[in-house]
């Protein structure tokens, strides 16, 4: 997949056209290797809460403030080289940018590949009618909306014919039409059919307008377009191909334009990609210095631009342009694209390229894949046996059909109820011979039996899975403040999935720490300075420049001290050590401070933006700056102070940094430092190394070429940083652990070693994989999905974990700071980690219990009915009448008993949020398949065949030899299984509210309404069958042992089961009802810290 | 139905969010229903309440068992079955050719005597065995338009093959039902009295009223090739024509009665009543039996211990069952919620499964 979908922006200052093609796999394991531990951890899910909680600990001490520091592994910049040549010259002069130097260069463009001319569309420069004459470019209005007003009936209905349950409904009641088989009317047969399609497209319909509704209001945004030599607003949606468009800052791009000026004379464009793929930080785009100059308004600029075929790579451009007779070559940094934002730049002027529906963000504007959950996948098998009662049912109906007909063989043509001869007509009247009765009986039996497969369950299903959905995203304790977003649902098939999690497969960076680290500690020149010292309340510190208060974005904790010994540098040494300190935190980084007006006109706001330096911003110089990389693990920057002095200041990773440590270096400061760093981490704290040495000139222009900076540092300093890591690995009370890391796998995957590494695995709590690939990650889920039959949850945040979000059974994302790719591809989307307990133990919890019964509770309901009916033939000489009202037995289960099962299914709780929370373990109720198993299915199919029984042969003993009509009978057995199927609900209802109130017994009463509607219609054969009936105790006598004797082998085994073998989640009801939840000693797990205000 | 609903709503990439847009608060608002907090009750089947359930149920059935059984029991019915004593002995083995005869004596005499008081009015139904008034051919074989009115008089699509006479004009009624209607009758006589056997309100007023029209008239009705029962009176409209109606009201069960007329005297116990049976329906060919039945009614309607046995036994079943609970719960109780009931906490490991 790497190849597919490179995950990564490449840094703009790629300085060879190789790497640009190279990018994307070596991007998919730069992140692993960055030096950052991407840890991965597979634990048993007895742990996640355990896990949780102590993460919870730390992230509720750190506030949500995000240090500057954190950002230097930020650095997605790509590619191993990009040192910046800069030649000591060039000291004290301008800073040179070399965004897009490599690519101009020459040599390096002649190895371009040439795009041909078949797979190149041709875009003339300010000639959009040129450009659009000869081929067919999209032009810029978007749709996003599947359907117009004429295209919905037929293209709506197409699509949803496209599902399986449908073209069983619709055989259903095409076969009645025909009249050998026409069972129903024809009215009423298509009944279910056209109701379940109505309530589909009313559904669709809806969400189009929405989606019209939006894309109206996209189109119509206004743009300045270059017309007539002059820059006119003009509608998104006329924006044309070729047109020159002008963009400010902060607007927003109508379509995919290579830059051609901006207002910046170096040609940078700053543009904020949030909307594509997430990522807050600003990137960097170029405009050529050959057109950087033109101005579009005065002179005519023209040439041709060759690129090639719209594609959804965003990461990706290839293509080059002529202008005055030159040819250059664009890249990925020449580009910018729709959905973007300028920023920090006043203006930018660039040729669209790409319009409307073959822009990028277009193009990649795709739903979440569908995963099917594990219950539905087993509750498929049991339809498949549904389907099978079904064909033994007609089986034995047919059978029976035929011995009757050969028994009364020679009696048809005269048997008063038969009359096969029509005596007007001297001919067999509706009857061929013996074999094709009875396979008319069959398909007969069938249309007669169909709701034997419940189809209305998928329905019901998707409408319930909605529901949950709806309390999932409304749930406040699922809502993260920082980033303002809720829980998102974007896979709407797997809710109940969340409830059988067995293994949890976390990306450590990001997802657990959040990335947002707090500068805790340091260690300058060995000494210590931290400890009480700085547990002070964080303040806001400001700065006055040129009678302005600057302050940053998130207040910071401050050390008086550090503060008073940086503020006399110049008086001692100690001092001087400290500001030597802070200056290299400030320049040996790429961050973007972003001054913001506040609503006090003396005071700026600053928000450091990471990637995209500004040297701008600094006093110093910076003549060289070699970035962060995963080899080198360090990263330096080469400053020319104000007093002609250059300093060379490192940063990097402990390991590699005390390598290129200044061997003459006092030991005893080496030892300190050595020991505080290890104090640090053993503290959980992340580390980083600073370093310092003063060049001379000559020695910078000799090194600085080089790639390796490598020389002795004088000044050493280490930095704790607080990572919010605790979580998998040492808080837990695990007795094993394994830590495996990426170079190990590398061997084990995909090997016969991975049976072992799976056995050694399961025996471990946890597992913890370091520096691994994104393709590795995928791997170690599928090694325990392939092999278990347990469930899988991916968790991640960033695009490196695309893959295993994508390859675990639940994938769940975290709208964090490293973009949107790992949520596009999640099920599930929150704003925090954390939230993972709510989900799993809480809402996953429900779900999974809700959908188990419902699922079951459908099969029972529509089986009850079926048996009915099938007792019934029996009595008919097996011809199929349906003693209940055709249209009563259509609206079973369309509107007498569908709303119960289907609020039910979204609002029952078994337990409470508390109680859930408190006990984990209650989660193991999920894996265990406690609510929906074979066992549970057999047992509900005999309680089925039980009920039917009681409700049928009650009534039919009562009745035998009586002078009751088959209408009142059948009004009886219809609101007898009516009143016993919303009785069995109600009997396992756990949370009786206003809302199951109304649904139950209001389903009730409504049957009663129809069942005397459709006896009140003068022209159906059961006219006023109901009044009649009614009006006689037997009736009512009837009606209240059938129900009743149905109910009382349930309810025994119900009873006896709760009581005398409860399980966890029946003593935990209980424990909740009767407020008897004693502390239970050590064995329960603290989780106290999640639990929010009290809440039931 | 797929995905798209949630990722449009929430996923995808949003284009042209604005900052403005974004400083509004998503936070969902609370409500105690979104956040599933609403006041709920939650029942839990605690011993107590299921024995009392029980008992309720017993203390419920038992009466009313007792009570129907007794109506029952009260309810004082004759059933005579006649179609093998009516035949002549010479047609016993030819049983079909007797009754297809035209020319066969039909009339059949017989003698009973009342054993109870039966208090008027005595009702007089016709029993039908192994008729299958439900079988799919002969329920659809009618048309409800021809019989409400005379505008539907060619609504005769469902009637075939009883639709038509040979000639093309349409019967009136149609259908496989009317045709077949039965023909039996039956006169009463008590000590050379006869008794007096209404045939008025024996068909549900809302089926004459509404679904059987007053303008309606038999027409080309039993002139087919084969006479299926009764002819009616052509002068009578359908809505009068109070046998075939409750003959329409097609029977649920192949063994069904069917009102006959009403006795609107008290019967005596020990009266003897003679019965004279024409013997016209033809229940031969398929080995249909006949009964007539005379019998009073009560508030459970006709004979039927079924009902009043269902209850006791249901009834006696929940006071045993309630008993047995009493007495497992006294033999073994269980605390409620108690934690130390948890599987984690029985089993000291904590390891589950």
């Amino acid at each position: 997949m790497a190849s597919e979908r490179p995950l990564l922006i490449p840094s703009p200052r790629v300085l060879n056209t190789q790497d640009l093609f190279t990018v994307p796999v070596l991007l998919d394991l730069f992140k692993s290797n960055s030096g950052r531990p991407v840890s991965f951890s597979g634990m048993e899910t007895k742990n996640p809460a355990e896990n949780s909680s102590s993460v919870e600990g730390t992230l509720n001490s750190s506030s949500s403030r995000r240090s500057i520091l954190s950002s230097h592994s930020k650095a997605s910049g790509g590619g191993g080289n990009s040192i910046r040549e800069v030649t000591f010259a060039d000291m004290g002069s301008k800073p040179v940018r070399h965004g897009s130097r490599g690519a101009d260069s020459e040599g390096l463009s002649t190895s371009q590949k040439e795009i041909s001319d078949e797979d190149a569309r041709l875009i003339y420069i300010n000639d959009p009618v040129k450009t659009n004459e000869k081929f067919e470019f999209a032009g810029n209005s978007v749709r996003t909306s599947k359907y117009s007003f004429i295209t919905f009936l037929p293209k709506n209905i197409f699509e949803q014919f496209h599902r399986v349950a449908y073209i069983y409904f619709l055989v259903i009641a095409v076969l009645n039409q025909l009249p050998q088989l026409a069972v129903f009317g024809r009215g009423v047969s298509v009944l279910p059919l056209a109701f379940v399609l109505s309530v589909t497209a009313i559904k669709n319909a809806y969400e189009d307008y929405r989606r019209h509704r939006s894309d109206r209001i996209e189109n119509n945004r206004v743009a300045s377009v270059l017309v007539n030599n002059q820059f006119q607003p003009k509608k998104w949606k006329e924006i044309r191909v070729g047109e020159i468009i002008k963009i400010h800052a902060s607007e927003t791009l109508p379509c995919d334009m290579v830059l051609l000026s901006t207002s910046d004379p170096t040609g940078v464009a700053y543009v904020q990609t949030v909307n594509l793929d997430g990522e807050s930080n600003l990137k960097t785009r170029y405009a050529k210095q050959e057109t950087l100059f033109k101005m579009p308004e005065k002179e005519n600029v023209t040439g041709l631009i060759k690129c090639e075929k719209p594609n959804r790579n965003i990461y990706g451009f290839h293509a080059n342009m002529e202008v005055d007779g030159k040819r250059l070559s664009l890249g990925p940094s020449n580009i910018i694209l729709r959905g973007c934002e300028l920023k920090n730049t006043e203006w930018g002027i660039g040729v669209a390229v790409y319009a409307g529906r073959e822009t990028k963000a277009m193009l990649n504007n795709s739903g979440a894949p569908s995963k099917r959950s594990q219950l539905e996948t087993h509750m498929n098998f049991e339809i498949i046996l549904l389907s099978l009662f079904l064909i033994a049912l007609c089986t034995v109906v047919s059978a029976c059909a035929l011995a009757w007909l050969l028994r009364h063989k020679k009696e048809l043509n005269n048997l008063p109820y038969y009359r096969k001869w029509d005596y007007s007509r001297n001919k067999d009247y509706n009857y061929y011979n013996v074999g094709w009765e009875i396979f008319f009986t069959f398909l007969m039996s069938v249309i007669v039996f169909q709701i034997m497969i419940p189809i209305s369950l998928y329905i019901s299903m998707e409408l319930v899975r909605l529901g949950q959905a709806y309390f999932m995203i409304r749930d406040t304790e699922m809502y993260d403040e920082a980033s303002n977003s809720r829980f998102q649902c974007r896979s709407l098939n797997i809710n109940e999935d969340l409830g059988q999690i067995k293994y949890v497969f976390s990306d450590k960076t990001g997802t657990l720490t959040e990335n947002k680290m707090e500068f805790q500690r340091v260690s300058i020149w060995g000494v210590d300075y931290s400890g009480a010292k700085s547990q002070i309340e964080p303040v806001g510190y400001s700065v006055q420049v040129e009678g302005k208060v600057i302050k940053p974005k998130m207040n910071v904790k401050t050390d008086p001290e550090l503060l008073q010994l940086s503020e006399r540098r110049n008086d001692t040494k100690e001092g001087r050590h400290v500001y030597d300190f802070f200056l290299a935190l400030a320049a040996c980084n790429t961050i973007v401070p972003l001054v913001t007006d506040t609503s006090d006109p003396t005071v700026k706001m600053i928000d450091y933006q990471g990637e995209s330096p500004d040297e701008q911003a600094l006093v110093f110089n910076v003549l060289g700056l070699h970035e962060f990389d995963s080899d080198r693990k360090r990263m330096s920057v080469i400053l020319g102070c104000p007093d002609k002095s250059v300093k060379v200041f490192v940063k990097g990773a402990d390991t590699s940094m005390f390598g290129v440590i200044d061997k003459s270096l006092n030991m005893n400061i080496r030892r300190a430092t050595e020991s505080h760093l290890h104090d640090y981490s053993s503290l959980g704290l992340r580390t980083l190394v600073v370093g310092m040495r003063q060049l001379s000139a000559s020695e910078f222009e000799q090194k600085s070429l080089e790639d390796a900076i490598v020389m002795s540092k004088k000044l050493m300093t280490v930095n704790g940083v607080t990572d919010n890591t605790g979580g998998s690995s040492e808080a837990s009370p695990t007795p094993v652990a394994l830590i495996i890391d990426g170079t190990s796998l590398v061997y084990i995957l995909d090997s016969e070693l991975e049976e072992k590494l799976f056995q050694l695995a399961s025996k471990c709590s946890v597992v913890l994989c370091c520096r691994v690939a994104p393709l590795q990650k995928a791997g170690i889920v599928a090694l325990v999905k392939n092999r278990t039959a347990d469930m899988t949850l991916a968790i991640g945040d960033g695009a490196n974990d695309v893959s295993m979000i994508q390859m675990a059974d639940v994938g769940v994302g975290i709208s964090g700071q490293e973009g949107r790719q790992a949520v596009m591809a999640s099920d599930f989307a929150m704003g925090q980690f954390r939230f993972l307990v709510p989900l799993l133990l809480v809402h996953g919890h429900w779900n999974y219990q809700r959908m188990g019964y419902m699922i079951l509770y459908n099969f029972y309901r529509n089986a009850v009915m079926v048996f009915i009916l099938f007792w019934f033939v029996l009595f008919t000489a097996f011809t199929l009448t349906t003693a209940i009202n055709e249209w009563s037995s259509m609206l079973y289960s369309i509107i007498y008993t569908s709303l119960p099962t289907i609020v039910v299914g979204i609002l029952d709780k078994d337990l409470s949020r508390r109680t859930l929370l408190k006990y984990p373990q209650l989660y193991g109720a999920g894996q265990r398949h406690e609510c929906y198993n074979a066992k549970l299915f057999w047992l509900t199919m005999v309680d089925t065949i039980w009920q039917s029984v009681a409700i049928f042969f009650i009534p039919l003993l009562a009745y035998w030899g009586s002078s009751i009509d088959i209408s009142s009978l059948g009004d009886l057995w219809i609101l007898a299984v009516v009143i016993l199927v919303n009785l069995h609900l109600a009997i396992d209802v756990i949370r009786w509210t206003w809302t199951t109130h109304a649904v139950i017994w209001g389903s009730i009463i409504a049957t009663f309404i129809c069942v005397t509607v459709i006896d009140a219609l003068p022209f159906l054969i059961g006219y006023w069958a109901i009044f009649h009936v009614a009006k006689t105790a037997t009736f009512w006598l009837c009606l209240l042992a059938s129900v009743i004797v149905g109910l009382i082998p349930r309810f025994v085994v119900k009873y006896l089961y709760q009581y005398y073998s409860p399980c966890d989640v029946q003593i935990a009801r209980e424990a909740e009802k009767f407020g008897n939840l004693r502390e239970v000693g050590d064995v329960q797990i603290e989780m106290n810290a999640i639990l929010g205000p009290q809440r039931r | 139905m797929s995905s798209r609903g949630a990722a449009s709503s929430s996923g995808g990439p949003q284009l042209g969010t604005s900052d403005s847009s974004k400083r509004i608060s998503k936070k969902p608002k609370y409500s105690r229903f979104t956040q599933q907090e609403l006041p709920a009750c939650k029942p839990i089947l605690t011993p107590g309440w299921v024995i009392a359930t029980f008992v309720a149920v017993g203390i419920v059935f038992i009466p009313i068992g007792l009570a129907s059984l007794f109506a029952s029991q009260r309810v004082v019915e004759i059933v005579h079955r006649y179609d093998q004593e009516c035949v002549p002995p010479i047609f016993s083995s030819d049983q079909l050719a007797y009754i297809q005869s035209s020319i066969t004596n039909k009339t059949c005499t017989k003698n009973f005597t009342v054993p109870k008081r039966m208090k008027g009015p005595v009702y007089v139904y016709y029993q039908l065995d192994n008729f299958y008034q439900n079988h799919r051919r002969y329920v659809k074989s009618r048309s409800d338009t021809q019989l409400r009115s005379k505008a539907g008089e060619l609504d005769i699509s469902n009637c075939k093959p009883e639709a038509t006479t040979g000639n093309n004009s349409p019967i009136v009624p149609c259908g496989l039902i009317a045709w077949s209607l039965f023909n039996d009758t039956y006169g009463f006589s008590m000590k050379n009295k006869v008794l007096n056997v209404s045939k008025k309100n024996i068909a549900w007023k809302s089926d004459q009223e509404h679904k059987f029209g007053s303008d309606v008239y038999p027409k080309n009705f039993q002139s087919g090739g084969l006479i299926g029962g009764a002819k009616l009176n052509a002068s009578i409209p359908l809505s009068e024509q109070e046998d075939l109606i409750v003959w329409m009201r097609t029977a649920a069960l192949p063994t069904f009665r069917k009102l006959y007329g009403k006795i609107e005297t008290d019967l005596e116990a020990n009266d003897e009543i003679t019965v004279v049976i024409q013997n016209n329906y033809n229940t031969y060919s398929f080995g249909g039996r006949k009964r007539l039945v005379l019998s009073t009614t009560s508030w459970i309607g006709g004979k039927n211990d079924f009902l009043g046995i269902a209850y006791l036994t249901v009834g006696g079943f929940c006071m045993f069952l309630a008993i047995g609970f009493i007495l497992l719960y006294v033999i073994k109780p269980r605390p409620l919620g108690d934690p130390a009931f948890l599987s984690w906490n029985r089993n000291p490991s904590g390891i589950m499964n």
